[in-house]
């Protein structure tokens, strides 16, 4: 009998295959390669299930598959003789990331068939090959037993992203949009690419488990007070940490390397749903999880991921409020979101974290699938003042649209709730204690407010009032392969939260925290990779108040009610059949949060101001002073050359003179040589 | 006898190419260069060597006859090939073979004289690489530059004259610094050496190196030939601040000839730094010199990248992204670990298929457009999407994308310098180095949002149309190639580590 | 009595530097080629003269060749005085300068 474990590449290996068919022979199949892609991942996710249920059954995988570049042990060399392998990882973790990239990839692709295929666009098989490739990148990177491995898909991934939001390349945002979203990762992975080098050339290894894991050899070096690289283990642990993590705030969007997540909307929304829920963005923060043990030995880095994950979820919140474009709210709440999740994890929540990854995994496809509904609902209008009254004329997308919104809100019961209020849970026992933490709870409290006033205005200016604009008042139809996967979606947002019903199982004392358990190693189990694990790593002291019971629910009842203070705002200030512009009574404020405080504006400025002139000016210096010497020296012999030629006048007289001098001065310098005048 | 014959089919069918009517010329050139590519192919499965050649490891291939006798010294016939020359070997015929199909759209005069002339710096290539007697050697290194010179000068661009003749004259300078400098290290040895095969010059370097020579201590002349010969080389790889003939023989050059350039004739550059200095001199010379050549290496990277980013040229662009590529060997080298060597040994066949494949791609896009400027045209995607798909997969393969040799390479040197001990701080000089392949993204992805995407836009007064089949076909190949050693590096560093190990020695 | 080889010397060498006044000062050819000859001529009897001197046959025999030299050297400065005058309807030296750079 064949276990699910043998066929774990096959995860990864069949959205590959779609992409190499889409790409060959797209042209000629009757969906244009969309039928290859929804097969691929349909198979991917029937094994990630079966992954998944095995896990379940108390087993764990973890093998080296390939070995892709083999340093000799016995070189005298030392560490340099390392080996670099490819090798999958199937833990209780992965799995779960498994099932839920294929289940969104697998959405994505059936949803394109409305959104992409129905709109009669040009270029599909390579949308389609592209999105195998995409779906690919991320199965391999969440089963990555290895961070080379990791971060070798993670580009793959910047890639594919970069392919997909530059789908339209005939106008000019898209490329541009593109070109950024990739650059500005890029500079995300140098750090992170600069992290893997110099873990391997510290520790030996790259592995993520197991005993020869770089986790276990950084502890070993804390413990034994070693000195690395001429700084005490744990700071260079600090630091090799911090620099991985430039690639996690690079993908995950996180300030200050969120600027190219809302231009990426210039791709099709369908690819905007796979990035921000599955697969580009989550790489980041799935990536802290997996090597988790890593930073909880570094409570310096962990201090720094919870400040900016707080600081971001309150600071992409706030542009969010201003947006008029349905995917730019879209955008800034995932940055948003993704800001909570890392704060989660910076707390040590690494339970609620990965809670909220999946969580917002499904209600962020939700919501972005139902934006793409909804745009093919307006003609391809994204402009929310130019909607409105869809709630009776779209009833599946308005209802699975508001699941979807009510769960990033935050309001019980749906299941952002529960994660977010498990985040915020944990980052509030830990305030107390740790002010610095405090200030990050704060903010990301804070932003919870934001995040209804977003959510709602976005749900009440699209669906409710009056039609504001001729394609709002006949909205095109929308077709099975769109309801569908809404449907599923929506389902999911609103009973995911069963997973892990923390706040119950500490009022009421039942073992319902599955999901903790889960990741706890309750059934299968890499060692080393469990939360208690982590938690005794990092030791944070809790605090409380009165109670943990009442803790509990002050902190529940801070977040839900300010969510619910947000939405309300939201439905006081919009509702009606007119909505008024709220937004710009701001003055001030509202420009530059319009302008998102002028992030962009500085990153260009970087990039266009300065980056381009200095190398316009070593282009100069080049060309004038480095290839001047060397034209320069070529001149001087030319130069001199030019001098000497003339002697050669073309007169033979001269020449006869020439010679005839030439021999007297022979005869006059061998003649006083000589001593003949003397 | 067999690099004999490959030499001499090379050089045979470089004269028959030569005299055959134009009409026939590129495809007879084409079918006599897989001759050699297919013997070099061969050689690559039937390799039995082990060790460096230079350090008592056992060559393959090898064959050494007695040629000049020269007062006290023998010159002979000496080739062999080890894990570091046998893949430049393969290089450079499957590039040649690739470069010659390449060549049929845009050469339409001379064919014959052309493709001769290829064929002939094909053979003259492969003698760089197998020659193991210093004499022999340097008669190959100097006739490469004859035919390039002309293909430069014959078939290149509007200022052809200017490029070629800069490119032969710096270059033949610095052969003539690096020649002085050796033969004064060969008196210097003394007695310890009687020829002037390479094994046996090594051999003596590492035992003692050289006697007081015209007034000059030894460890004076080993120190002051070891930079005269760096920098003969560094004209040739090239390194900042000797890297300006490059990008005006790139812009001139014919297509095929800008391909051989980038793809073959600077890995010379490389390989005889990495045979001549890193491996004949004993590591505590090298490490005297750690400092500065790694801080050259990195102003090359930064620097290089840079006067990319202000370029307009495609042709340009690419150029200097060369000398950017080729700071990061010299990283590579002075790292002087397992990973940083072999790594940049890895590099350069990898920058070969890589660089090669850009120029091909930018060669396709000038047949059809007749222009290189960024600033010209936009939105070619549009018009030749073969050729444009594959000019985006080698751009990603020049920023290091990973699965493509690109990464692998980049990443074996980054490994190998981080951890260098030769290098005093080794980590802050590779991310120094590193910061390379942020730029590098920058002035791709500029170049390729400015001329591929965007709405179709180009002044011309004739149809632009795809490229045919032929045009493409190479970068296929080259694309295959790439992605192979991405995927699996192995294929060709396990004898490149083989042969890379005796260097480091016991020393380290 | 024979003239001492001292005249002969002295008679050549004035005759060398009449030669080679007219190669420096003369601009048309064909006192140019004049010139040469007297020049050639003076090395002719030097030859002789030592010859004479030495009792031998050997000064004599150069001598021979020499005038040989000369009557073929002749031949072709003509030839080439004609090729001037035709190209340049002149025979002044100094005019044909184009092949100098």
């Amino acid at each position: 009998m064949a276990t699910a474990f043998e066929f774990a590449p096959a995860i990864a290996l069949f959205p590959l295959a779609a992409f190499v068919i889409a790409l060959a022979f797209g042209k000629y199949m009757p969906k244009k390669g969309a039928l290859a892609g929804i097969a691929a991942t349909a198979a991917s996710l029937v094994f990630s299930l079966w992954a998944f249920v095995t896990v379940a059954g108390g087993e764990t995988y973890h093998e080296t598959l390939y070995e892709w570049a083999v340093g000799d042990p016995t070189s005298e060399a030392g560490v340099q003789g390392i080996e670099f392998t490819f090798g999958i990882l199937l833990d209780p973790l992965s799995t779960l990331m498994l099932v839920i990239v294929s289940l969104i990839a697998l959405l994505v692709h059936v949803f394109s068939l409305g959104y992409m295929n129905a709109e009669g666009e040009t270029g599909l098989p390579r949308y389609y090959a592209e999105l195998g490739l995409f779906t690919f990148s991320m199965l391999a990177f969440v089963f990555a037993d290895n961070l080379l491995m990791a971060f070798m898909f993670f580009e793959l991934v910047g890639l594919c992203s970069y392919l997909l939001i530059g789908f339209w390349f005939r106008t000019e945002s898209a490329p541009s949009a593109a070109k950024k979203a990739f650059l500005v990762t890029r500079f995300g992975d140098y750090f992170f690419l600069l992290g893997v080098v110099a873990i391997a050339a510290t520790f030996g290894t790259l592995q993520f488990a197991g005993p020869e894991s770089f986790v276990d050899a950084a502890a070993d070096a804390i413990d034994g007070e070693e000195t690395l690289f001429g700084f005490g283990a744990e700071t260079w642990v600090t630091i090799t940490g911090l620099l991985v993590l430039g690639g996690v705030i690079g993908k995950s969007a996180q300030f200050p390397l969120h600027t190219w997540l809302p231009d990426a909307m210039e791709g099709p929304t369908t690819v905007s749903a796979l990035i921000h829920a599955a697969t580009m963005v989550a790489a980041g923060v799935y990536l802290v999880a997996r090597m988790f043990g890593y930073y909880a030995l570094s409570p310096t880095a962990l201090a720094i991921i919870a400040f900016v994950g707080g600081f971001t979820a309150l600071f992409a919140a706030t542009m969010g409020v201003v947006k008029d474009d349905i995917k730019q709210v879209l955008a800034y709440s995932t940055i948003s979101q993704y800001g909570y999740m890392m704060l989660g994890l910076g707390v040590g929540g690494y339970v609620a974290g990965v809670f909220h990854l999946m969580n917002h995994a499904f209600f962020k496809a939700l919501l972005f699938l139902g934006a793409g509904a909804v745009i093919i609902l307006m003609h391809h209008e994204q402009d929310m003042w130019k909607m409105g009254g869809l709630k009776d004329k779209a009833p599946v997308t308005y209802y699975t649209f508001l699941a979807g919104a009510l769960a990033l809100a935050g309001i019980i019961p749906f299941s952002g709730f529960w994660s977010k209020d498990e985040i915020l849970y944990d980052a509030f026992v830990l305030g107390l204690e740790d002010p610095v933490f405090g200030v990050a709870y704060a903010m990301a409290l804070l932003a919870v407010f934001f995040t209804g006033l977003y959510t709602f205005r976005m749900v009440i200016l699209t669906f409710h009032g009056e039609p504001r604009s001729e394609a709002a008042a006949d909205p095109h139809p929308v077709g099975p392969s769109v309801t569908f996967p809404l449907a599923t979606l929506g389902v999911l947002a609103l009973v995911a939260g069963v997973a892990n019903l923390a706040p119950i199982a500490k009022l009421t004392g039942m073992d319902i925290t599955y999901l903790e358990f889960w990741l706890d190693g309750e059934y299968g189990v890499v060692d080393g990779l469990t939360y208690t694990a982590y938690t005794e790593t990092i030791g944070y002291p809790a605090g409380e108040i009165v109670s943990e019971q009442a803790t509990l629910l002050i902190a529940a009842g801070l977040g839900l009610g300010l969510a619910v203070a947000g939405a309300l705002t939201a439905y006081v200030l919009y509702s009606g059949p007119e909505p008024v512009r709220h937004t710009e009574k701001l003055g001030s404020v509202y420009g530059v949060l319009r302008n998102n405080y002028y992030q962009d504006e500085y990153q260009v400025w970087l990039a266009r101001n300065l980056t381009l002139p200095v190398a316009r000016g070593a282009d100069r210096f080049d060309q004038g002073v480095i290839d001047g010497v060397v034209n320069g020296v070529s001149s001087v012999s030319l130069f001199g050359g030019g001098g000497v030629k003339r002697l050669q006048t073309g007169v033979v007289t001269n020449y006869a003179a020439l010679i005839m001098l030439g021999f007297l001065a022979l005869l006059l310098v061998f003649g006083l040589h000589g001593g003949w005048f003397l | 006898m067999i690099i004999e014959t490959l030499i001499a089919v090379t050089l045979v069918g470089a004269l028959v190419t030569f005299l055959a009517p134009n009409r026939i010329a590129g495809k007879l050139a084409f079918a006599i260069s897989l001759i050699p590519a297919a013997v070099s192919l061969w050689m690559f499965t039937a390799f039995d060597g082990s060790g460096n050649a230079l350090l008592e490891g056992t060559l393959a291939f090898e064959s050494r006859f007695e040629w000049i006798t020269l007062g006290e010294y023998t010159i002979s016939w000496f080739v062999g090939l080890d894990g570091i020359s046998l893949p430049l070997v393969v290089l450079t015929t499957v590039l040649t073979s690739l470069a010659i199909v390449s060549s049929w759209t845009p050469i339409d005069d001379r064919e014959a004289q052309f493709y001769g002339l290829v064929l002939f710096i094909e053979a003259n290539l492969i003698g760089v690489f197998v020659a193991l007697d210093f004499f022999l050697w340097f008669i190959f290194w100097e006739a490469v530059l004859i035919p390039m010179y002309l293909l430069i000068g014959v078939w290149g661009g509007p200022r052809r004259k200017y490029a070629a003749i800069k490119f032969f004259v710096y270059t033949n300078v610095a052969s003539l610094v690096m020649f002085g400098a050796f033969i004064a290290l060969v008196v210097g040895l003394g007695d310890a050496v009687t020829s002037f095969a390479l094994p046996e010059i090594t051999e003596a370097m590492l035992d003692g190196g050289p006697g007081e020579f015209a007034g000059i201590a030894g460890t004076t002349l080993t120190s002051v030939v070891f930079v005269a010969m760096f920098v003969g080389f560094a004209v040739k790889v090239p390194v900042v601040p000797f890297h300006t003939w490059l990008p005006d023989a790139h812009v001139e050059a014919p297509t095929p000839a800008s391909v051989l350039l980038a793809g073959v004739l600077l890995k010379m550059g490389t390989y005889a730094l990495l045979r001549f200095n890193f491996t004949m001199f004993p590591s505590d010379v090298v490490s005297t010199f750690a400092i500065p050549i790694a801080a050259i290496a990195v102003i090359s990277v930064i620097y290089g990248a840079m006067l990319a980013l202000a370029q307009t040229d495609l042709k340009r662009i690419v150029a200097y992204s060369s000398v950017s590529s080729m700071g990061y060997v010299i990283l590579g080298l002075i790292a002087y670990t397992q990973y940083g060597v072999g790594g940049a040994t890895f590099q350069m066949v990898s920058h070969g298929l890589i660089s090669g494949l850009m120029f091909m791609a930018v060669g396709v896009i000038y047949n059809a457009t007749h222009t290189r400027m960024v600033t010209d045209m936009s939105g070619m995607a549009d018009k030749m999407p073969v050729a444009v798909g594959i000019l985006i997969a080698g751009a990603f393969g020049y920023m290091g994308l990973p699965l493509m040799s690109g990464f692998a390479a980049e990443y074996f040197i980054f490994f190998g310098a981080f951890g260098s001990e030769m290098l005093e701080y080794a980590p802050i000089f590779t991310a120094l180095a590193m910061f390379g392949i942020v730029i590098v993204a920058g002035y791709l992805l500029f170049a390729m949002q400015r001329t591929l995407f965007g709405p179709y836009r180009l002044e011309t007064d004739y149809e632009v149309t795809r490229a045919p089949f032929h045009d493409v076909a190479p970068m296929f190949v080259l694309l295959g190639l790439i992605i192979a050693l991405g995927v699996a590096p192995e294929l060709i560093f396990d004898m490149i580590r083989d042969a890379v190990d005796p260097i480091l020695g016991g020393e380290l | 009595m024979t003239v001492p080889v001292e005249y002969y010397v002295l008679l050549s060498l004035a005759l060398f530097c009449i030669g080679l006044f007219g190669v420096l000062t003369r601009r048309n050819a064909l006192m140019f080629l004049m010139s040469v000859e007297l020049m050639l001529n003076a090395a002719t009897i030097n030859l002789i003269a030592f010859a004479f001197y030495h009792g031998n046959l050997t000064g004599q025999v150069f001598a021979l060749f020499a005038m040989a030299l000369a009557a073929a050297e002749v031949a072709v400065g003509l030839g080439i005085i004609l090729v001037l005058y035709r190209n340049f309807r002149d025979v002044d030296v100094t005019v044909p300068s184009t092949m100098r750079w």
